[in-house]
């Protein structure tokens, strides 16, 4: 299962973007979402899934980056995405 | 009489704009003075039972929605005022700073705390669990010149900024050294005001222990604050913002502004005495400057905002150092302390009451200084007890700002006429 949906949705409900905006391929910088809203939204993922980021700089230009980064720290520390649901 | 000197420009105002508790325009703040409307009242908030008083002058309208989310990351309340004030002052006057006009345009903003909305949520979590991570852009959001940067980021504003921080005289302070960067010929424009938004437990806690507010008058709660009157017990906590856009009348007149008004003085000094009693002597030396600057007698100053903020001690220390410049015709100059109404706007009582007084120099109106009661020796001078005053020769009016720290701020503003 991957983290996009809910990723998604959170950008939508967090943010106030619209479902449109938020696909795979979308820019992060073209949606408003600067580096800064970046690290906030990366927090919250963190506090969403119980995860831990590892703390190095990771380049997240798109939302699909956003959720493969989620996807592979999710296999990594052993987290069920529907928990997290 | 003009002012212009060689190599001094004449300094007018082209845009206002406030945020108050009255709501939103500088004309709602102006019509709700002249008519006593008072914008004080319980707040009606969860901690509100933690409080002595839950009494306060709070921005009711919703502030917040004129904001997309993703904007709100990195602006604390008191930024979302500043935008607001000053997106109406910019609009008034015609400018858009978006092209090379921005490279002119600098920025002067007040404020007594920042972003104290964001900084106790961070402390109120940090306190609460040690594990807490404050959110990431909490530093931003409560820096002092977070609304600043906020405002030039906005308006695309790339000229001088600066941030003054010195309590209630802040945004006073702001537009003062606005006005002389304009006059000196440094910027051709300027953004100045200033914006507060500190009704918040913690600091409305603090400001209790400080024992400055106001008695709640268990009757008429929205008349509490009293200023110049012998039951006074203090002031009210309110918040808001007021930006000002000045510019030099040949910049004014090149682009065919209407112009508002003319700054002519400013008088800045400390009192070098106590870390909260005013003293007359200084206050005294501020107002004596910006009569310097304006070149004006004493009695040329048609009426006066007052720094009033209802104190026992304020409002005599005010009233003595009146006297020491003005003597006699103190007693003959209309004087308006409209912090009766909307409450201590601290770092942006300056700028807001500079609007007051603008819009009261433009209607040729001197606000009432509202719920007066009974004489006090120690504050014999007129003060527009019995409503507003219709002055219809009203040419100019002066504004006082005092701050705890000793600072005094005393503008003066004319009705503008055309250089000849």
């Amino acid at each position: 299962m991957s983290s996009l949906p809910i990723i998604q949705k959170m950008l939508v409900e967090e943010f106030g973007l619209t479902q449109e905006q938020v696909q795979p391929d979308s820019k992060l910088e073209e949606l408003g979402v600067d580096s800064l809203a970046t690290v906030e939204f990366m927090f919250m993922l963190e506090d969403k899934f119980d995860l831990k980021m590892t703390g190095e700089p990771v380049p997240l230009k798109t939302v699909g980056d956003i959720a493969r980064e989620v996807d592979t720290l999710v296999v990594q520390q052993g987290i069920s995405l529907d928990q997290a649901d | 009489m003009n002012t212009e000197s060689a190599g001094v420009q004449r300094v007018v105002v082209t845009g206002v704009g406030v945020l108050s508790p009255f709501g939103e325009g500088a004309e709602v703040l102006v019509r709700a003075l002249e008519e006593g409307h008072s914008g004080v009242r319980f707040l009606e908030v969860p901690w509100a039972k933690s409080l002595n008083s839950a009494l306060a002058a709070p921005v009711l309208i919703p502030v917040e929605s004129r904001f997309t989310k993703l904007r709100r990351l990195t602006l604390d309340r008191v930024a979302q005022l500043a935008l607001l004030a000053a997106g109406e002052a910019l609009t008034q006057a015609g400018l858009d700073f978006s092209g090379d006009e921005g490279l002119h345009c600098g920025l002067f903003w007040g404020t007594g705390i920042g972003g104290a909305t964001t900084l106790e949520q961070a402390y109120h979590e940090s306190f609460l669990d040690a594990q807490a991570r404050p959110r990431p852009t909490t530093i931003v959001a409560f820096m002092a010149n977070g609304s600043a940067g906020q405002l030039s980021i906005e308006f695309k504003i790339r000229g001088p900024s600066f941030t003054y921080s010195s309590a209630c005289s802040s945004s006073a302070v702001a537009l003062g050294e606005a006005f002389l960067a304009v006059r000196q010929g440094r910027v051709r424009y300027a953004l100045a005001g200033g914006s507060e938004a500190l009704l918040t437990l913690g600091v409305m806690k603090a400001w209790e222990s400080l024992q400055t507010l106001a008695k709640p008058d268990p009757v008429h709660p929205e008349t509490s604050c009293r200023p110049f009157s012998r039951d006074r017990s203090g002031f009210i906590l309110g918040e808001g913002a007021g930006a000002l856009i000045l510019e030099s009348e040949s910049s004014a007149q090149a682009r065919g502004a209407t112009i508002l008004a003319e700054i002519v003085g400013y008088g800045n000094t400390t009192d070098a005495g106590h870390i909260t009693q005013p003293d007359a002597g200084g206050q005294a030396r501020a107002i004596q400057e910006a009569l310097h600057m304006a070149r004006l007698a004493p009695d040329q100053i048609d009426a006066i905002n007052a720094h009033g903020t209802g104190t026992v001690v304020g409002d005599g220390v005010e009233t003595r150092a009146l006297k020491i410049v003005f003597g006699d015709h103190a007693a003959h100059i209309p004087i308006s302390a409209t912090k009766a109404l909307h409450g201590h706007l601290m770092g942006a009582a300056g700028a807001v009451e500079m609007v007051a007084a603008l819009g009261a120099l433009r209607r040729g109106i001197v606000p009432p200084t509202a719920h007066w009661t009974t004489p006090d020796p120690a504050c014999d001078l007129d003060y527009v007890t019995e409503g507003a005053r219709a002055l219809p020769a009203l040419n100019t009016i002066m504004s006082n700002s005092f701050g705890f720290g000793g600072n005094n701020a005393v503008l003066i503003a004319r009705r503008y006429t055309v250089s000849p």
